[in-house]
């Protein structure tokens, strides 16, 4: 059998890979010792991919949430709920839709091979009635009914509503109580036949098995299918914002603030690593919890431990993120963007550069401890044309001049606000 | 070739004045890390300020006398974390402090992580910031406002706020009622003296675990334990685990009015078993089968049949013998929630429990004691837990145990159980304006 073996003898990990002859590609990566074993098999199509030109050049405009609805269903076979199936064979399966991709996975200690099989076999499977279209819509309502009162997810959907003028990553996930309305059946297979072909997907195995039985499993049980990857449109993302301030009043103690630039440059491969972590090293170097920002701000009470900032730089979008709990949110934006300004004026301290490198160089070899977490970044990273493994020579090639000019170019733009306040 | 099975063990190194120090050995983890618990009885004298002693200790240490000094130090050490909290287990509050680092291995130079991240810990730990026989009034005065915030923070999360409002109302008057996080009224009193005595207690009596995990040598560990030789270890005290029986005399039910657009149902149940009672392994079968997962009562009629939540589970408070079922529903659809979760648990005491019922949840308490061996956190939680209650027992018996459980056990375990509370969040007329527009990530179904 023809695969690859690629050995990161610096992170002690083996990663092995396979192209499967209908463009599908696997992956495996070994952890001797492990009991748990996880396989995810997973789709480059998300919540932002409402538009789309099939093989036959139509192009489609489907309702928003459509993805996320998809995910549920396919849970259901002709005989009986995958669920439960899973359940037999004392496994847990999940999946989880996000703004570029839609992954199904199960995590395991006992009969791998029988619940990778079970995997492949659903997914490549869908069973959607008129009926259990219907019945989901209650269980979705619900998802969304419950996302409607969490301060959090309503703080990072306003911000993104203040950041993004037409793209959809604005929009919410599991779409809106009006929308999945318009969901049936046909548009359900639509988005599948379109989307769920072996050339859009990948397999991800993380656990202490084989390669060569994982890939006589994928060889076994992948059927090629007709009809190549649909064509993604996007609409056209202006550089300025859609607006500056946003604010919603909920039930919560105290103001919720969360701020964020919108990334314009789009990039794809190890340029894409490289940019995210130069992103989370100025971010940590401005407002981490070493720095005089942080440090100050807590001092004065304006923020608190709940404080945190996150990069989400995708090929198809890109923004920096960060906020937290504050008496006075308009208070402390003005000191972050204050604190912005000076840095982009000065550059970051090389001490503190190095510094913050090799502390987020651990933070990357800490997440090889977890299973779920590599299955799900060598996912992103296989979408996003690149290896997470990648990150190690990331780490290593970074440099201060360049972090410097994404520094310049990108935090001299406006950042958006968006606050929650108490009812 | 498959790797053969290592037991995963807790090795008792040493126990000097009612410290325990264990050692939790393996490679195959890229991270060290220590743990370190304090035990006091939850009592409302102590809450806050046990809550606030980690908050405060990690503000800085005589060697990094501020936080920002401190954090650059973690950064230098490759990303490594120094954390404390603190929470309940039954009636007992448990006061925490975490060390983790990458192995050696993985850096450039000749660095000694462990040696180094441990002696920062025991810096936070043994040689605070203090003045005028106090913690240092500033930080003081900010971890209390932050503690105080903290508390009325409750409110954001709506299940987490039912939950523990269900709690509050159902052990009224019980210790177990006290939140981990003690009282804003309680905090307010609170003065950097009175806390500080209060630390010293801690650090002089309360009795106390430590967990190291890695691959740590033996030299290594003896150096660690060696730096607690320098504490003065005097009275040390008992803590107990409370008595887990309890007559309901009439179910309890409490409905409140918020403006929210989804009601949050939770059911308090007294399980009547304690933890180290043989009826503790059906329990947790019993409630796998009620509640615990996918293949469960719970999840199949009241998600899957009748399409009324996205979520209904059950979970186990084992060491004050408590049960809670919750669920998010529709404001109407609370009797019919209600009622049908209650006919789920009228069948299990019944023995209306299938046979794949049964194995599948088996299987799946099978596979969770397998996986959580490939977490250091997750194992040292484990170990906590069987050494609080005394029980010594180790991965493998305990699947033992759940694996010998019969129908006829859980049936005898749910003739035990009681329903107490019935407390419902309730939407209020005039709802919100939430212009429905955002949405779910992670581990939606």
């Amino acid at each position: 059998m023809d695969y690859k073996t690629i050995t990161y003898e610096r992170l002690g990990e083996t990663l092995y890979e396979y192209d499967h002859p209908t463009g599908l590609k696997a992956f495996l990566v070994k952890k001797p010792g492990y009991n748990k074993k996880t396989a995810l098999f997973a789709t480059d199509y998300g919540s932002i991919d409402n538009v789309f030109k099939k093989s036959d050049a139509q192009v489609m405009h489907v309702p928003d949430g459509i993805a996320h609805f998809l995910e549920h269903k396919l849970f259901e076979q002709e005989d009986g709920n995958m669920l439960e199936k899973f359940s037999k064979l004392g496994s847990s399966p999940n999946a989880f839709t996000s703004f570029n991709q839609t992954a199904y996975y199960f995590t395991c200690t006992d009969l791998f091979d029988e619940n990778f099989r079970m995997l492949l076999d659903y997914v490549q499977n869908p069973w959607i009635t008129d009926e259990n279209v219907e019945k989901e819509k209650g269980i979705i309502g619900q998802e969304i009914r419950m996302y409607e009162d969490s301060p959090g997810w309503r703080l990072f959907f306003n911000l993104l509503d203040c950041l993004y003028v037409n793209h959809p990553v604005k929009l919410d996930i599991a779409g809106t109580l009006e929308s999945i309305a318009k969901i049936n059946k046909e548009l359900l297979y639509e988005c599948y036949n379109a989307f769920y072909t072996p050339g859009n997907m990948v397999v991800v195995v993380c656990g202490d098995v084989e390669p060569e039985p994982v890939f006589t499993t994928v060889d076994n049980m992948i059927k090629s299918k007709d009809g190549g990857r649909p064509e993604k449109r996007y609409p056209e993302e202006p550089e300025t914002l859609n607006m500056e301030y946003k604010e919603q009043k909920l039930r919560v103690s105290m103001p919720l603030f969360s701020m964020g630039i919108k990334d314009p440059v789009r990039l794809s491969g190890y340029d894409l690593l490289k940019r995210r972590t130069a992103l989370g090293i100025i971010l940590a170097s401005i407002m981490g919890r070493s720095s005089e920002l942080f440090n100050r701000l807590y001092y004065d009470g304006l923020i608190n431990d709940s404080f945190r900032f996150d990069v989400a730089v995708d090929q198809s979008y890109g923004f920096v993120n960060w906020g937290g709990q504050s008496p006075d949110p308009q208070k402390a934006a003005g000191e972050i963007r204050g604190e912005i300004e000076t840095t982009v004026e000065r550059g970051i301290d090389p001490v503190v550069f190095e510094r913050i490198k090799r502390s987020h160089e651990g933070v990357f070899i800490r997440t090889l401890n977890s299973p779920d977490i590599i299955a799900r970044e060598v996912m992103d990273s296989y979408f996003n044309r690149t290896s997470y493994f990648d990150l190690s020579r990331v780490f290593e090639e970074l440099e201060i001049d360049y972090t410097n000019s994404v520094l310049r170019s990108l935090f001299a733009k406006t950042a958006a606000l968006s606050v929650i306040n108490p009812v | 070739m498959e790797s053969a099975t290592v037991k995963t063990t807790a090795e008792k190194l040493a126990e000097k004045d009612g410290i325990a120090f264990y050692r939790i050995n393996s490679n195959k983890f890229k991270t060290n890390r220590v743990d370190i618990f304090f035990l006091d009885c939850l009592e409302r004298q102590r809450a806050s300020a046990n809550a606030i002693i980690p908050s405060v200790l990690k503000r800085g240490c005589k060697e990094f006398a501020t936080q920002k000094e401190l954090e650059a130090r973690l950064e230098e050490l490759y990303g490594a974390s120094v954390d404390g909290s603190c929470n309940k287990k039954g009636e007992t509050q448990i006061v925490s402090f975490h060390m983790s680092h990458i192995a050696d291995s993985f850096t450039s130079g000749r660095d000694k992580l462990f040696d180094q991240c441990s002696q920062l810990l025991m810096c936070i730990l043994k040689n605070p910031v203090v003045e005028d026989n106090g913690f240092k009034v500033s930080v003081f005065r900010q971890e209390r406002d932050n503690l105080i915030d903290y508390i009325r923070s409750r409110i954001n999360d709506k299940m987490r706020f039912s939950f523990f409002r269900c709690i509050e109302e159902m052990c009224s008057g019980e210790a177990f009622a006290i939140p981990d996080e003690g009282y804003e009224e309680d905090a307010l009193l609170l003065t950097p003296q009175k806390t500080f005595a209060i630390y010293q207690e801690m650090i002089a009596s309360y009795p106390c675990f430590v967990y190291m995990s890695g691959s740590i040598d033996d030299e290594s560990a003896h150096r660690f334990i060696e730096q607690f030789s320098q504490i003065t270890r005097t009275g040390i005290k008992r803590v107990e685990f409370p008595d887990t029986e309890k007559t309901v005399k009439e179910v309890k039910r409490v409905d409140e009015s918020m403006n929210v657009n989804q009601g949050k149902l939770c059911l308090g149940f007294r399980t009547n078993i304690a933890p180290s009672s043989a009826d503790y392994y059906p329990l947790v079968v019993y409630n796998g089968i009620l509640g615990g997962d996918v293949h469960s009562k719970l999840f199949r009629n009241v998600r899957e049949k009748a399409s009324l939540a996205y979520f209904a589970q059950s979970i186990l408070e084992k060491y004050k013998g408590l049960m809670l079922i919750m669920s998010g529903i529709e404001k109407e659809n609370r009797d019919k929630a209600e009622e049908i979760i209650l006919r789920q648990f009228e069948d299990v005491r019944k023995g209306k429990i299938t046979r794949e019922e049964m194995d599948a949840t088996k299987k799946s308490l099978r596979t969770g004691i397998k996986a959580m061996q490939d977490s250091q956190g997750a194992i040292v939680d484990f170990f906590l837990s069987q050494h609080l209650t005394g029980d010594g027992e180790d991965f493998e018996t305990i699947a033992e145990k759940l694996e010998a459980v019969t129908i006829d056990d859980v049936v005898r375990v749910a003739g035990k159980i009681r329903l107490d509370t019935i407390y419902f969040l309730k939407p209020d007329e005039a709802q919100p304006q939430a212009d429905p527009q955002d949405e779910p990530q992670e581990g939606g179904f």
